[in-house]
């Protein structure tokens, strides 16, 4: 007998989701879920919240919410998982206890990437945000603090930086890119965000990057940039992306591919391990490309997969596209979805541009096919215009719809021909 | 659950006149009147949506209670939960406005409230036995009944047609 029927690591997006998902399809298998942080599972997207105010730590738990309201889950806190053994079916966590499993899912996620080429990155005062404990010492960073460094135009720092604002600090974005959110459209696509964050307060360098932080009595007190101006700060946050918790794995027979490869059913290559969320190379259903995606959205929908199959209910997944992510930032909403990076290769491009609103619509070269879109000030109607991405679906009769933001779901009805 | 009733649509029916979509925002409103909730702050929003199709098609279209509602896994801060009844309800306290339910709607039924900076959609209006939408429609196009019912209607209505152009 086996300590778990199904053991789950990581108790974030993906493990949960599953957790739950396996809970509704068995109600009797027992179901284990191990993580190295020590608050009951969250929201990792809110966080930010945590630093202006705006939301308590008691608000942020998942359980009872949305689709986590099964009961009989046993998450064990402060569990680093240390090896993985497959032959004999069980993981090896660091108090040196070893937990054995029928099936499992590695739901590690990701972490912070710290480039190093930056000296100084382990001074204190210098944070990247992931964990609600960095947001609480970020929180506690900021009643001492006057300005903050943020190092990466991305949405988390974006978000970030706005709590910091809302708390009446100063905050500089030092971004490498041409421009701001430079992984989610191109530097046109971004002019009206941009121009609403110059407004809001918030101060931008674009195409510089930094390369040391000074200290003083082993505290922040400055950072200088490639370009040779010397700032003074007193905080520092490193919003550059994330890479997947895979090294655990690294003497397992798992296939890794700079994160845990699966097949279309959420399976890894070994029988009766699955993986999801941040960790898991997946594929992009419209370009086919594998990818990895490090967002709550899709991590909750791999891993709701992940628990249908390692449950018994045999569920292909769909995918991911490389790019889905909406939000709102200075009072500008928008939402990015698909390929939007257009400059490089021939696709047929339609944009619109008023001064409240722009949208760029990408279609492949013949025309037929929605492959991306990129929506700001308005975005009635997003989810639309991804399942016609997602699906492929073929355009022709909808097309003046698409490039006039008038499609909605009436249309779907509409004779093809 | 075999008692809920959905909000079916009679497209056929539809002459677009939108008194669901006043219906809906009036008994969304403070005041719960139609002269009160035009000159409310914020303004009542309605949570349908009537689109046409050209040449002449109206397509009333409301939150389908998705059984694998993406809304709700989407949300990325818990503020969408079914409740008692089964219909994901979102609730407004926890909402942060990031509009990631909007982004995965299929059916482009969740609205944006851009003075509360909160999504809205279809809560099938919980204090009333009928749904305002659906007891405002002048032409019965859209019918608030259990699945069973309304397939048994369907049924009985297609076998009448059915035995009228026999007779014919």
């Amino acid at each position: 007998m086996k300590d778990f029927k199904y053991l789950i690591v990581g108790a974030s997006a993906a493990g949960m989701a599953a957790a739950h998902t396996i809970r509704q399809c068995d109600h009797e298998g027992s179901i284990g879920i191990f993580t190295d942080e020590i608050d009951p599972p969250y929201f990792r997207p809110l966080i930010p919240f945590l630093i202006s105010g705006k939301k308590k730590v008691s608000d942020m738990f998942m359980d009872g919410t949305g689709p986590y309201v099964e009961k009989d889950i046993a998450i064990n806190f402060g569990k680093q998982v240390t090896d993985l053994n497959i032959n004999e079916k069980q993981i090896e966590l660091s108090d040196c206890a070893s937990v054995s499993w029928d099936k499992i899912l590695l739901a590690t996620g990701s972490r912070p990437f710290m480039p190093r080429n930056i000296e100084g990155l382990n001074t204190p005062g210098v944070f990247a945000l992931r964990r609600l404990s960095d947001a609480r010492q970020m929180a506690k960073m900021v009643e001492q603090s006057k300005h903050a460094i943020m190092l990466g135009g991305g949405i988390l720092n974006l978000k970030t930086a706005f709590a910091l604002l809302e708390k009446g600090m100063k905050v500089t974005l030092i971004v490498y890119s041409p421009e701001v959110l430079s992984q989610l459209m191109e530097p046109e696509d971004a002019l009206l965000i941009r121009k609403a964050l110059d407004e809001a307060g918030l101060k931008i360098i674009t195409g510089v990057n930094a390369t040391a932080i000074h200290s003083e009595k082993g505290k922040v007190k400055g950072i200088l940039l490639d370009n040779g101006v010397d700032l003074p700060c007193q905080m520092v946050c490193v919003g550059k992306g994330v890479k997947p918790n895979v090294d655990c794995f690294e003497n397992s027979q798992l296939n890794l591919n700079a994160g845990i490869v699966t097949d279309i059913y959420t399976a890894c290559n070994v029988p009766n391990v699955y993986s999801a969320g941040d960790v898991a190379v997946t594929f992009d259903p419209v370009t086919g490309r594998s990818m990895k995606t490090a967002l709550w959205t899709n991590a909750v929908e791999m891993g709701r997969c992940a628990g249908k199959n390692m449950a018994g209910i045999k569920t292909a997944y769909s995918g991911t596209l490389g790019i889905l992510n909406a939000t709102q930032v200075a009072n500008v909403p928008f939402v990015s979805m698909g390929t939007v990076h257009t400059d490089q290769t021939d696709f047929q491009v339609f944009r619109h541009r008023t001064d409240k609103s722009y949208r760029k619509l990408v279609f492949r070269s013949d025309g037929n096919q929605l492959l991306g879109a990129v929506f700001v000030g308005n975005i009635q109607n997003a989810g639309l215009y991804r399942y016609v991405i997602r699906e492929k679906v073929n355009v022709h009769h909808i097309k003046k719809y698409i490039i006039n933001h008038r499609l909605h779901y009436g249309h779907f009805g509409m004779n093809s021909k | 659950m075999q008692e809920q009733k959905e909000i079916f649509v009679k497209i056929d029916r539809c002459v677009g006149c939108r008194s669901c979509t006043i219906a809906c925002a009036v008994a969304h409103s403070e005041s719960n009147s139609l002269f009160g909730a035009i000159s409310e702050k914020p303004m009542p929003k309605s949570r349908v949506y009537v689109e046409w199709v050209p040449p002449d098609r109206k397509v009333p279209l409301v939150c389908r209670n998705c059984d694998e509602a993406p809304c709700m896994s989407a949300c990325i801060c818990g503020a969408i939960s079914r409740n008692e009844q089964g219909i994901p309800i979102t609730d407004r306290d926890k909402c942060i406005g990031c509009w990631t339910c909007v982004m995965v709607c299929p059916y482009g039924v969740i609205g944006r409230h851009q003075e509360t900076h909160k999504a809205y959609r279809c809560d099938r209006c919980p204090d009333r036995d009928i749904p305002a939408c659906v007891e405002a429609c002048p032409t019965k196009a859209m019918v608030y009944e259990t699945v069973e019912a309304y397939s048994e209607s369907m049924r009985k209505h297609a076998s009448i047609e059915i035995s009228r152009s026999d007779k014919g």
